[in-house]
């Protein structure tokens, strides 16, 4: 037993798309940043000038890094991690994931990310403070045990717990049997809780969360003629009081997936302030003639978006909407991918008779992209059509947009906050004497 | 290791306090209560009865004592009478979190509940309600049909 009531515990729900860190018992995550980090690649051969060059740029950037750089020193890239370091351009500088088809597929950045939130986010010494983390649904025992032994080991942290993220947001809403809809950033998964367990078989995914449809937004802007111009490639000037000048630079060793992220800063954005889901299925000629709707980009340009508005987030409910976006019409083939409603049927339709109709009221949205604007309306309507005459349907999603967007990790940490749930984590004790596969006991 | 097996993914780590098992015997085997409704009391760290309504109070008397924006535990003796006109009595269980309670309580209530539930031998049906329609007693008549 763990008695960690006077500190309190730090809650992580590391996602797809944002990682999302911060103090028990309180409403929001103090620290949100990107799931992905910069990377470059170190050569063993140090080139003189360039070695110059990248202390210089290293130089500038605020002392928060420097905990990750002597880290880092014995592996061959150097990362930068968080909203900043990322945001700052560099030569030769990736973007990548610790992600591959959602589960952790490179442990060295996770790392990276967790030392970044404790160090310089949060602020916090890892071995004084108990640690709950939220996971993804269909995480393998593999992983979580390997993300025991990351935190006992290299953090000597005093205690820990797991819970799945569909779990956790099933409970925030009062509810222990739920189907919970989490629609986030890398893909969109539909599980089934009973009792606070996870219905694996019932579990459904599907790719397409907000990046995807952010990716669609942007070539369908693109193939009107629209140019995404990265905050870093341009200068603005204020020539005259209110009126601005944009100067182009030229960085040409910038990497082609740097240049896409920044890209896709900007056409997220303008999916989050834009879309709405359409009421009905999306129809190309009854959305012809709709009002645009302004958006001024970073250097200045202001485009007017229309009918896309809607026809971006009706992919969520009819995929084959991509193939008339041009540049992504070779998404469908490679693997067939259902509709929301469809999903959720399918997933209840899995699971005992007896408890279906439960399921069917019960069913929980949480994630960004369930956050969109009408999608709950929307999805309920859908559901009522398709689901059979009995079931009574309801769709329910937390009214404050926070609350939608961080469930998962609001969930957790009310739970660690518990008084009497201090009983129940992994002590660093228990580890020690049973190994991490006990982790599988303990966080069922 | 049997009783941390039993425990579901996340759980509260709460409590039931030794009085709330009798009491709900007494509704089972006795017929005293119509309905007991417990709270969880989060000093003592366990859940504990909070009101109990005697054997002739009605339906409607029980709904009003549930708090609007606050969850609990619920359990009521249904009786009714079947189509054969056949006398018969179900024992209900309610998990009541109202939309409009805090998350804090939510989180509390819904952890708690599978650790509470197995103290209760012998409920018929489980009923979990946010809101007052989702316990209409045409809810239960339907579920004891």
């Amino acid at each position: 037993m763990y008695g960690g009531d006077e500190v309190s515990a730090i809650v992580i729900d590391l996602g797809s798309h944002t990682c999302k860190a911060g103090y028990a018992g309180e409403d929001a995550p103090k620290a949100v940043f990107p799931s992905v980090v910069g990377s470059i690649e170190q050569q063993e051969v140090v080139n003189g000038t360039k070695f110059e060059k990248e202390s210089e740029s290293m130089s500038d950037l605020k002392g928060g890094l420097k905990g990750l750089d002597s880290e880092k020193a014995k592996t061959k890239r150097k990362l930068y991690v968080g909203s900043q370091a990322l945001g700052f351009r560099r030569d030769h500088m990736e973007v990548i994931s610790p992600f591959q088809d959602g589960v952790v597929a490179d442990w060295d950045i996770v790392d990276n990310i967790w030392a970044h939130a404790f160090k310089d986010r949060l602020l916090i010494d890892p071995m004084e403070h108990p640690m709950l983390l939220a996971e993804p649904t269909s995480n393998a025992p593999q992983q979580r045990e390997r993300m025991a032994e990351i935190l006992f080991e290299n953090y000597k942290v005093p205690a820990l717990f797991v819970a799945k993220n569909a779990v956790l947001t099933s409970f925030a809403s009062g509810r222990a049997t739920s189907l919970v809809v989490d629609s986030g950033g890398g893909s969109t998964t539909v599980a089934p809780v009973q009792d606070g367990y996870v219905l694996q078989k019932g579990v459904a995914t599907s790719p397409i969360g907000g990046e995807f449809l952010t990716e669609c937004m942007m070539k369908s802007l693109e193939s009107k003629g629209i140019i995404f111009k990265p905050r870093y490639s341009f200068k603005r000037k204020e020539a005259r009081p209110g009126d601005f000048q944009t100067i182009d630079l030229d960085f040409p060793n910038t990497t082609e997936r740097y240049k896409l992220y920044s890209q896709r800063l900007i056409a997220s954005d303008i999916k989050e302030c834009v879309c709405r889901a359409p009421d009905t299925p999306y129809d190309e000629s009854a959305y012809a003639n709709i009002p645009m709707t302004p958006y001024e980009l970073p250097d200045g340009q202001i485009i007017e978006i229309g009918a896309d508005r809607f026809k971006i987030p009706d992919i969520l409910f009819n995929p084959s909407l991509v193939q008339t976006i041009p540049g992504m019409e070779n998404f469908i083939d490679s693997s067939p991918v259902r509709g929301l409603p469809q999903m959720v049927i399918e997933s209840i339709n899995k699971c005992d008779v007896d408890i279906r109709r439960e399921l069917f009221s019960s069913i929980l949205l949480s994630g960004g992209t369930a956050s969109m604007q009408q999608l709950k309306e929307r999805l309920e309507k859908d559901l009522m059509e398709e689901s059979p005459q009995a079931a009574r349907v309801k769709v329910l999603a937390s009214g404050n947009a926070t609350e939608r967007r961080f469930s998962v990790w609001i969930g957790g940490s009310i739970l660690a906050s518990l008084g009497s749930f201090q009983q129940m984590w992994f002590s660093k004790g228990e580890y020690e004497e049973h190994g991490a596969s006990y982790i599988q006991r303990k966080c069922p | 290791m049997a009783l941390l097996r039993s425990y579901s993914n996340a759980s509260s780590g709460m409590g039931v306090a030794d009085h709330c098992r009798d009491t709900f015997l007494e509704l089972q085997r006795k017929k005293t209560h119509r309905y007991v409704i417990f709270k969880i009391d989060e000093k003592r760290k366990e859940v504990i009865v909070e009101k109990t309504g005697g054997a002739a109070e009605s339906y409607d008397d029980f709904l009003a004592c549930l708090p609007e924006n606050d969850c609990r535990y619920a359990v009521y003796d249904f009786d009714f009478v079947t189509q054969e006109n056949c006398q018969k009595s179900k024992i209900f269980f309610i998990a009541w979190s109202p939309s409009v309670s805090r998350i804090r309580a939510k989180m509390l209530y819904a952890t708690t509940k599978q650790r509470f539930r197995r103290e209760m031998d012998g409920v018929h049906y489980e009923i979990q309600a946010t809101e007052p329609s989702e316990l209409d007693i045409e809810v239960l008549r339907d579920r004891a049909n």
